[in-house]
């Protein structure tokens, strides 16, 4: 890549939204090993939308907790720091993002969908690999082409001439977006990522979601994500972008040991889970 | 074109020109398919009358152009997508375990896009 371009680039995410105070604040709580569920419930009741927004998501079926969890103690100590972080930063995240104009907003809900389903992709294939931080896949799932919305929004005019391209050759968008902008959303994704300060498991599966084999110590996670994308668009999950396949990773999934005969069931768990949340995280601009 | 009362429209029937609300925000763009679910995201935003494509009839009736998910369409769609990767056998498992699930889904009553 041409290093005006990526200077250009990061010069534009420096414009981009900073986080809500509120998620930052329970970012550092959660990183902080001495702060307690109750330091956490305190900053989170601090704000009503949130807190609602927590109490819904526990009391879903997508948990099933037999009893009703009505504090936000409750819900902490339940579902435990990272979970909420998770859950948290999820619905803010999109919330910068929702009501931008000239965008359609279908394309927005079908982006959102796309992004849902690979969260919960992640997340059964996560729970089928017995991995044990599956809420960090949903976030990753979630988040992983974030940059696709920098563009969006940040590159207006490029990113119309993506969307051209893709539509008269039918190509995959990373296609279009190197051909037009000379990087694509995974690196921007990336940028933002750091600019937020994420975790650097979530800015590798991000950066890495289209070849997880080269995110060093997070293949795996990577790997989830990736193959989650694939499935979702496979079972027409939301709407990525384009009408293509990516190219599976073999090496990744070789390195996942899913047997294909399994896939299915896979699927099969996505679409039910996928429906299951679409009823309590809906997407209102 | 039929200019249709919201509570006239069916899933299947297609946009023929773009829905925008009050405030010029583009909701959905022409050409785009009806589904319950946007029948009733027009609905919640407020959405009186909107342009699908058909025909009036001279005995009075009108056809309107649908475009419904059949079997056929799903093994279309699906193959078009695998197109560039049908050389790499997981893929093409991938491809086979999508189409019966999405056949499944379509003969499941519930799923299925009902008239509203």
């Amino acid at each position: 890549m041409n290093p005006s371009d990526l200077g250009r680039i990061i010069s534009r995410v420096e414009d981009l939204p900073t986080l809500p105070r509120t998620v930052l604040r329970i970012t550092e709580l959660v990183n902080d090993p001495k702060s307690s569920a109750r330091d956490l419930s305190r900053v989170i009741t601090d704000d009503q939308v949130l807190a609602a927004r927590l109490l819904k998501l526990v009391n879903s079926s997508f948990y099933g907790f037999p009893q009703r969890i009505s504090t936000i103690t409750g819900a902490i100590v339940l579902l435990g720091f990272d979970a909420i972080r998770s859950l948290l930063l999820t619905t803010s995240v999109f919330d910068l993002f929702s009501n931008r104009r000239k965008v359609s907003l279908l394309r927005q809900e079908q982006f959102w969908d796309h992004s849902l389903g690979c969260a919960v992709g992640a997340k059964v294939i996560g729970n089928y690999l017995r991995y044990d931080k599956v809420e960090e896949l949903f976030v990753s799932g979630l988040l992983h082409d974030i940059g696709k919305i920098v563009e969006m929004i940040f590159l207006q005019k490029a990113f119309k001439e993506i969307i051209q391209l893709v539509k008269d050759r039918n190509i995959l968008m990373i296609a279009a977006e190197e051909n037009i902008l000379g990087y694509s959303h995974p690196l921007v994704g990336k940028l933002l990522a750091e600019r937020w300060n994420l975790p650097p498991k979530l800015t590798s599966v991000i950066q890495h979601h289209h070849q997880p084999s080269e995110a060093g110590r997070f293949v795996q996670e990577a790997a989830i994500v990736h193959l989650a994308d694939i499935l979702c668009r496979s079972l027409n999950i939301g709407y990525g972008g384009d009408n293509k396949m990516p190219p599976l990773d073999r090496t990744a999934w070789d390195s996942l040991r899913i047997k294909s005969g399994q896939i299915e069931t896979i699927m099969a768990e996505i679409l039910k889970e996928f429906e299951d949340i679409t009823l309590f995280i809906t997407y209102s601009p | 074109m039929i200019r249709l009362k919201i509570d006239e429209l069916k899933p299947g029937m297609i946009l023929a020109r773009s829905v925008y609300n009050q405030q010029e925000l583009l909701l959905l763009e022409n050409d785009t398919p009806l589904t319950k679910k946007r029948i009733w995201m027009l609905k919640t935003w407020g959405i009186d009358q909107v342009c699908v494509k058909g025909e009036s009839q001279d005995d009075g009736g009108t056809v309107f152009e649908t475009e419904p998910e059949t079997g056929e369409t799903i093994e279309m769609e699906l193959r078009a997508k695998f197109a560039d990767v049908a050389g790499d056998s997981v893929m093409v498992e991938i491809m086979k375990a999508a189409g019966r699930q999405l056949q499944k889904s379509l003969s499941d009553p519930e799923k299925k896009n009902e008239p509203v």
